[in-house]
């Protein structure tokens, strides 16, 4: 069986910026791993090369055994993605933008009318189903971007900083949808947030200034550096 | 699911996006405006009568419901900017606004994107050419008892102008960071560019029968009445203009010149926009 996720030699400059420095990791079936690294570290630009929103200067990414430069389609039918600060078309409902990405991902009109009111209910949005998107708040936003990657039941999560702009119960909320769907799921995010690394994943790669600089479990790293801010800290030195 | 299924879905859904904005609304009801005017000036002032005042009588053109017709239905600019108002910001807005982020990574091609999106702004805008041409019919049926049948060559061609101007504008939407700026280059194009390269190419002795905006120009053609007869009149001597060569347009060579320029910019957007990173 192929990797869930399979990242080889990704490199990607932007304008000779390197923002990506020949990174590699695997992540195996249903497990949860977080891209951790401070602000400009590559995340983001990782995140989408995976969903194929760019292409990297060199190396591949597979989604489930699939080439995403080669089968971008493809592989991305395997996920369920949030990326950098999602924006939603204003003048559309959460029914009709779900509706709208639900059909694209395969799924018939039937198995939306129950799928929608299911995943809005999960975010609890289901008393906006029927309102103008141009009237939510970033976490409301935020959370209907969850919604969405969540709609079409896909095996693996690949999130960018996915309790952007939630209020605590928010955050909370999230991160506890985050964690019922890790027990099924390859949850792959980015986050700058120990904490809710630690919560949500067992498994973190450390990236800095586009190098990754530890892929390892969170409690072996604690164990090695004394606290996991420790080791972050110790990972990411020289970073502003 | 396959591509041509993605395709209806996304020309649905960005449809329900252009209907839904106000612009839309706004383009319907200055659309009614300019044809009731249009209607009302060729009417209230006597036109056809004070256009040729300055044309010997035995070669003056009545009034008629074709002469009529070449009055009203005769709205290339309403095409131009019905369709640069759809169309200019439908791809750069995905870039701007951000919600790329949220249509990209879905599994469909950027050709069907792209392909759907213009379906939609050619619905959004044939809509507002049709009421256009409706309220015109109803006008020559009210007046003149009959539509004459060089309507239709004038809607296709219409419609066939609004095709490329939207292709012309999606480049632009394709290339540049935001859609205000891909409106106005768009306009700017169409507008002013074309333009002047027609006018010089005219002044020049050549028939600039090969550009967009020349071709455009054939929808007032299609009924066997002149606009430069008519209005020869005023400018002296049947000149349209001192020194530029009067060459009448041919409806048919003007559909496919069009039709060439609508397939192949459209082209070139795609190309363009599947190579477009969400940076």
């Amino acid at each position: 069986m192929p990797d869930s996720i399979l990242v080889k030699g990704l490199t990607r400059y932007y304008n000779g910026f390197l923002a990506l420095d020949n990174l590699s990791l695997r992540v195996k079936w249903n497990e949860d791993v977080a891209l951790l690294g401070p602000n400009g570290a590559g995340k983001t630009t990782a995140l989408k090369i995976l969903c194929g929103l760019i292409r990297p200067s060199k190396g591949t990414a597979y989604l489930a055994g699939i080439n995403v430069m080669e089968e971008r389609e493809r592989a991305i039918s395997q996920v369920g993605a949030i990326l950098e600060t999602p924006e939603f078309y204003p003048f559309l409902t959460p029914n009709e933008t779900l509706r709208y990405l639900g059909r694209l991902r395969g799924m018939s009109e039937r198995e939306l009318d129950d799928r929608i009111m299911e995943v809005l209910k999960l975010i609890r949005l289901e008393d906006w189903v029927n309102v103008k998107i141009e009237k939510f708040s970033r976490g409301m936003k935020q959370r209907l971007a969850l919604a969405q990657a969540l709609l079409h039941d896909p095996p693996i999560l690949i999130l960018d900083e996915p309790s952007l702009g939630l209020d605590p119960r928010g955050m909370v909320e999230i991160r506890n949808i985050l964690k019922e769907a890790r027990k099924k799921k390859t949850v792959f995010f980015a986050s700058h947030l120990l904490t809710e690394v630690e919560q949500i994943c067992k498994k973190v790669a450390i990236i800095d200034r586009g190098k990754l600089r530890a892929y390892d479990d969170i409690a072996r790293l604690k164990k090695k550096y004394r606290s996991f801010e420790r080791a972050y800290l110790k990972l990411t030195e020289g970073s502003i | 699911m396959s591509e041509f299924e993605k395709l209806k879905v996304v020309t649905k859904y960005e449809l329900l996006k252009q209907i839904r904005r106000k612009r839309f609304y706004g383009a319907l009801a200055l659309t009614v405006l300019a044809v009731v005017l249009t209607i009302g000036l060729y009417k209230g002032l006597n036109l056809p009568e004070k256009m040729q005042q300055n044309i010997p009588v035995t070669m003056r053109i009545s009034d008629s419901a074709d002469l009529f017709a070449v009055f009203v239905t005769s709205m290339g600019s309403l095409a131009v900017f019905s369709a640069v108002f759809f169309a200019g910001d439908t791809i750069a807005s995905e870039f701007e606004r951000k919600t790329g982020y949220i249509l990209f990574p879905n599994p469909v091609n950027r050709i069907t994107i792209v392909v759907g999106k213009y379906l939609a702004c050619f619905i959004a805008t044939a809509t507002i050419i049709l009421v256009a041409y409706m309220i015109s019919a109803g006008a020559l049926l009210v007046f003149y008892g009959q539509i004459p049948g060089g309507i239709v060559g004038s809607l296709g061609l219409a419609l066939m102008l609004s095709c490329t101007v939207i292709s012309l504008a999606f480049i632009f939407s394709s290339v540049l960071k935001g859609g205000m700026g891909a409106t106005i280059a768009t306009l700017l194009t169409y507008m002013v560019i074309f333009s002047v390269i027609s006018m010089s190419l005219s002044y020049a002795g050549y028939d600039p029968w090969f550009m967009p905006d020349r071709a455009g120009d054939a929808m007032a053609a299609t009924y066997g009445v002149s606009f430069g007869d008519v209005s020869g009149g005023m400018m002296g001597g049947g000149q349209m203009m001192a020194g530029m060569l009067r060459a009448s347009q041919n409806p048919t060579l003007s559909f496919f010149v069009l039709l060439g320029y609508a397939i192949a910019l459209l082209g070139v957007s795609i190309w363009v926009t599947k190579r477009r990173e969400m940076i």
